[in-house]
């Protein structure tokens, strides 16, 4: 894991995309916030940088929104943590933005592809 | 959707919990402990930023909340304008006019003095004053023995302050060279440091000053900002009073304007013993001022009373000095006579304006309370009509998982935007309202809506938010989630019982609605029959002003209004001129008793002997056109050596020389003297003010007594009296550069005065009930309105099922005629108990006035009718088959 160095590959996140990674990153149980972090950039091997800035404003909005829920408990080296798992209504949410992201991302791929084939 | 907050503890700790956690990571990497903490904390950035904006967002997020209900509350009332106009409009007219009213009557009657600890000041106050002093009806007044006596008692009252105004009106007043008038007063030595009155510039007066009669003047903040420009050279300048030069050695605080009612007093000047500034402006009395003639009841006292000693113990301290100095110079009582009772009054707002006004304000307040009752419920119907019809909505949002805190909020956020528009409305409204309150009262003091009125309004106004906010709140709920797939014949069946509460709410508008109409009817047809009581002669052509020339011996007085007379008198354009010491219209009076034929006359059942004196000049009768009903009128010849003769009324000559001829008999004052021989009798008219009843009168002639100080000046002229009065002043400086006119007008505008608070309170009433009828007509209407808009379906099928026009307009029209009638004769009795209520206001109209309860009648059945017209026109015309299908 040497990837500090070489941050120019990495990509911003788009507005909104930040909800559903947490989202995502929380379906296999619950996690505190440096853990989410860790998992986001671990996962899209180190593309996304998290700002955790951003990450603490947008759990507190999935929070509002009743998409997570939190409560202290104890990290797996004996830290005292926040940690959020996902809501009933968080889960439903995710299957839909994530099924909105593959319709975005499917219809930008055609558009894409059908520019490269006619080039 | 409201989330426990989360603390800005909790927060932070969260955060160094990430730091904690990523620096334990780094260290895992390989990273030495130290290093990886440093690059945990760089890689999160500012700790304190994220906690500023996790504060912020708590803010934003409850800010947000009140935001979006305002707007979307904002959105709503601009969608229906009609209903927003309408409570707005009543509620600025119902608060308004509450403020107005409430600003006055705070003014008048509740304002304590601006003086220090009010609470310890008392005005003193007698009854039964001794006989022969000349103060009949007048129970603040006290001779200077009783002050004096009063003063020296060093007891109960830390001190007892006298005032007594130079004038009843205004004095003639000179700084430099230029004549004008001014109020002022005459006062003990303490009555600054009595009172607690700070000075704004130089001094006060001292004990001394009033031994020594000092010639100085302090003047009012108000005065010095009128008069002066607020020059700060204004101490050291000389004051003119009566032609007497008076240093100004103080201006008083700000605010301070005297203890006299509703005036606003000018100058102060330390207690005087010089003919010109004799108390009141009197001539001379058999060449006493108001200190050496110890019978003339004219002083006004206010005591402070020593910490913790209550009135009931300085009264009983008080009470036998004050009756054995009554009687100083009265020898003793007559046999049987009422000893003088000394009483002790608060020191709260202005007794003789709180007499005047005050229960014409309390009633006042009392009928601009229901006029703020109807506006309120009518704002208030007309939100429980308009949300009914959202019903809808509210149910739609509860079935969306809106809880009743949010119906709540949206609702007191609507209601709150209706009430501060009408609040802000209603306070530019009680503005100009206290300013017109003002004048129409003619009270000169600063009038305006203060912190207190603001205060009462704001109280008014949060009592309605809450109202308007939580009473549709009901409604809302009562709909609950499941209407909102219901269809509308449920939700016609749904609100029978809101129905009923709007028939009764109806009912009692109309009740108050007969009410306020009655009282002012009554008060009107008073009004009216004031304006109309003959006077006894025509006013018209009539202007009269008054005089105060510097007089320094009999002759040069007499000489003066002489050569006045004869000099008005060439003046083109004037008819006739008369003189007169006591001016007509003006509610003064010299009382006595009198001797007819050298006794007392018998009146029958111990009535009063009492007599109304006037000194007068040649031609007066002539002037005013008071009809000789035997003899003559007062002549250019009637001179100091000859005859001395008088004029009675016929009152007089009916209770004093019934079944005799008046003329030659001869009448003097009880105790001062002056006969003369009766040589004319004229027909009764009005002397004082325009209510009054007739009482006997007998008039000297000026140049015949010693009595002579200012005069007012009477003048008959063709055409426009006001216009004659350049010319006069022309005449009077001609004589004297340094005399202004005092007071000025018409004599009809003098006579209006003496009815000006019956005035005030016919027109106030009036308007209340005009603004009260104009409510409950818009009330109504929208009540009707609304029931008809609710009905449409069932009018519909009437129709479809083949009822005519004819009949649905009748429908409609016999609903509101049925609540009239009942609301009416609900009305009539309580108007009754008002009228009864207001028995002493009336003059010339009973109670039980027909006139006025036929027109309250018929102009809550023209309101009850115009309002349902048109409600009744569109049911008419509601299309079944559109009824029908719509909803």
């Amino acid at each position: 894991m040497s990837t500090r160095e070489n941050n120019d590959d990495r990509i911003s996140l788009l507005q909104g995309t930040l909800d559903l990674l947490i989202l995502k990153s929380l379906v296999f149980g619950p996690c505190h916030g440096q853990g989410i972090a860790r998992s986001i950039q671990a996962q899209s091997e180190d593309v996304f940088l998290v700002e955790h800035g951003s990450l603490y404003v947008a759990l507190q909005r999935l929070e509002e929104k009743n998409w997570v829920r939190a409560k202290w408990g104890v990290s797996e080296n004996n830290r005292k943590a926040r940690f959020y798992s996902l809501t009933d209504q968080g889960r439903e949410q995710l299957a839909e933005k994530a099924s909105q992201w593959r319709r975005l991302t499917r219809a930008v791929g055609l558009i894409l592809d059908g520019q490269s084939e006619e080039a | 959707m409201f989330k426990r907050k989360r603390s800005a503890k909790d927060f932070s700790e969260e955060l160094q919990a990430h730091i904690e956690l990523e620096a334990e990571e780094l260290q895992r990497e390989g990273l030495s402990e130290e290093e990886a903490h440093r690059q945990a904390r760089l890689k999160f950035g500012s700790v304190r930023r994220e906690q500023e904006r996790f504060h912020m967002r708590g803010r934003w997020a409850s800010l947000d909340h009140w935001l979006r209900d305002l707007k979307h509350a904002l959105r709503s009332l601009v969608d229906s304008p009609g209903f927003t106009i309408t409570a707005v409009v009543t509620l600025a007219l119902g608060v308004g006019a509450n403020s107005a009213v409430f600003s006055v009557m705070h003014a008048v009657l509740l304002r304590s003095l601006p003086v220090n600890d009010a609470d310890r000041l008392v005005y003193l106050q007698t009854t039964h004053a001794p006989h022969g002093t000349g103060t009949v009806g007048a129970h603040d007044t006290f001779s200077y023995p009783v002050y004096a006596a009063l003063r020296n008692q060093n007891g109960a009252m830390e001190t007892v302050m006298a005032y007594v105004p130079l004038s009843a009106s205004k004095v003639a007043v000179r700084i430099g060279t230029q004549p004008e008038e001014a109020e002022g007063d005459m006062v003990s030595g303490d009555f600054f440091s009595g009172l607690g009155v700070r000075l704004e510039r130089g001094r006060g007066f001292t004990e001394d000053d009033e031994k020594d009669h000092a010639p100085f003047a302090v003047i009012s903040d108000a005065y010095w900002t009128r008069r002066f420009a607020r020059s700060p050279d204004v101490l050291g300048t000389t004051l003119y009073a009566n032609g007497v030069g008076l240093t100004i050695v103080g201006v008083a605080a700000r605010g301070f304007e005297g203890l006299e009612a509703g005036r606003s007093t000018d100058f102060w000047i330390p207690l005087q013993s010089r003919p010109e500034l004799n108390a009141w402006g009197n001539p001379l009395d058999e060449g006493k001022v108001y200190i050496t003639n110890p019978t003339w009841w004219c002083l006004r006292l206010i005591g402070r009373l020593r910490p913790a000693v209550t009135k009931a113990q300085a009264l009983a301290q008080m009470q036998p000095v004050f009756q054995a100095a009554a009687y100083e110079g009265l020898g003793a009582p007559a046999a049987g006579e009422n000893k003088p009772v000394l009483s002790l009054g608060d020191a709260r707002g202005f007794p003789a304006l709180g007499e005047q006004y005050g229960k014409p304000l309390r009633m006042l307040m009392g009928l601009v309370g229901l006029v703020l009752l109807i506006a309120l419920t009518n704002v208030a119907m007309l939100l429980m009509a308009r949300n009914t019809t959202r019903q809808r909505e509210f149910s739609m949002k509860l079935a969306l998982g809106a809880g009743r805190g949010d119906l709540l909020r949206q609702l007191l956020a609507e209601s709150l935007l209706l009430v501060t528009a009408g609040g802000l409305l209603a306070w530019i409204f009680a503005i100009y309202a206290t300013r017109a309150l003002g004048a129409w009262a003619q009270i000169e003091a600063s009038l305006a809506p203060d912190g207190a009125v603001l205060r009462f309004t704001v109280a008014v106004l949060a009592v309605a938010v809450v109202l308007f906010g939580a009473v549709p709140l009901r409604i809302a709920m009562s709909a609950g989630p499941s209407l909102a797939v219901k269809t509308s014949a449920a939700v016609s069946g749904a609100d029978t019982g809101k129905t009923r509460m709007g028939r009764i709410v109806v009912v009692l508008q109309m009740t108050i609605c007969v009410v306020l109409l009655v009282a002012a009817g009554l008060l009107i047809r008073t009004l009216r029959g004031l304006e109309n009581t003959p006077l006894g002669f025509n006013t018209d052509g009539l202007a009269v002003f008054g005089v105060k020339p510097e007089i320094h011996s009999l002759e040069q007085g007499r000489e003066f209004y002489r050569d006045l007379t004869v000099k008005l008198r060439q003046i083109p354009g004037v008819e006739s001129v008369g003189l007169m010491m006591w001016r007509i219209g003006s509610w003064s009076s010299d009382n006595t008793e009198m001797r007819v034929n050298g006794k007392l006359p018998d009146v029958p059942n111990g009535g009063s002997r009492r007599v109304r004196i006037n000194v007068v000049g040649p031609g007066f009768f002539g002037t005013l056109g008071v009809p000789l009903v035997e003899g003559r009128d007062f002549a250019d010849s009637d001179t100091a050596s000859s005859l001395h003769v008088g004029i009675i009324n016929e009152e007089f000559a009916r209770r004093f020389l019934p079944g005799q001829n008046p003329l030659g008999h001869v009448i003097e004052t009880e105790r001062r003297g002056f006969p003369l021989t009766i040589v004319g009798v004229v027909k009764d008219h009005k002397f004082r003010s325009i209510d009054e009843e007739p009482i006997p009168m007998a008039w000297y002639e000026y140049a015949q007594i010693p009595v002579i100080g200012r005069m007012d000046v009477e003048l008959r002229v063709h055409g426009e009296p006001l216009a004659i009065l350049p010319a006069a002043r022309k005449v009077v400086q001609q004589m004297d550069p340094t005399l202004p006119l005092i007071q000025p007008m018409t004599q009809r505008a003098q006579y209006d005065l003496t009815i000006s608070s019956q005035m005030l309170f016919a027109r106030l009433a009036g308007f209340f009930g005009i603004l009260a009828v104009a409510l409950v007509a818009a009330g109504l209407y929208g009540t009707l309105a609304y029931r008809v808009s609710r009905r449409t379906a069932e009018i519909g099928i009437r129709m479809a099922m083949g009822a005519r026009r004819g009949q649905v307009v009748w429908m409609i029209l016999k609903d509101s005629l049925v609540l009239t009638a009942i609301g009416v004769a609900v009305g009539v009795p309580s108007a009754m108990l008002v009228g009864r209520a207001l028995t002493s206001s009336l003059y010339g109209v009973t109670p039980l006035d027909g006139a006025s309860y036929a027109l309250a009648i018929g102009g809550v059945a023209c309101v009850a009718l115009a309002a349902s017209a048109w409600p009744a026109r569109r049911a008419a015309n509601v299309e079944p088959l559109t009824a029908l299908r719509t909803d």
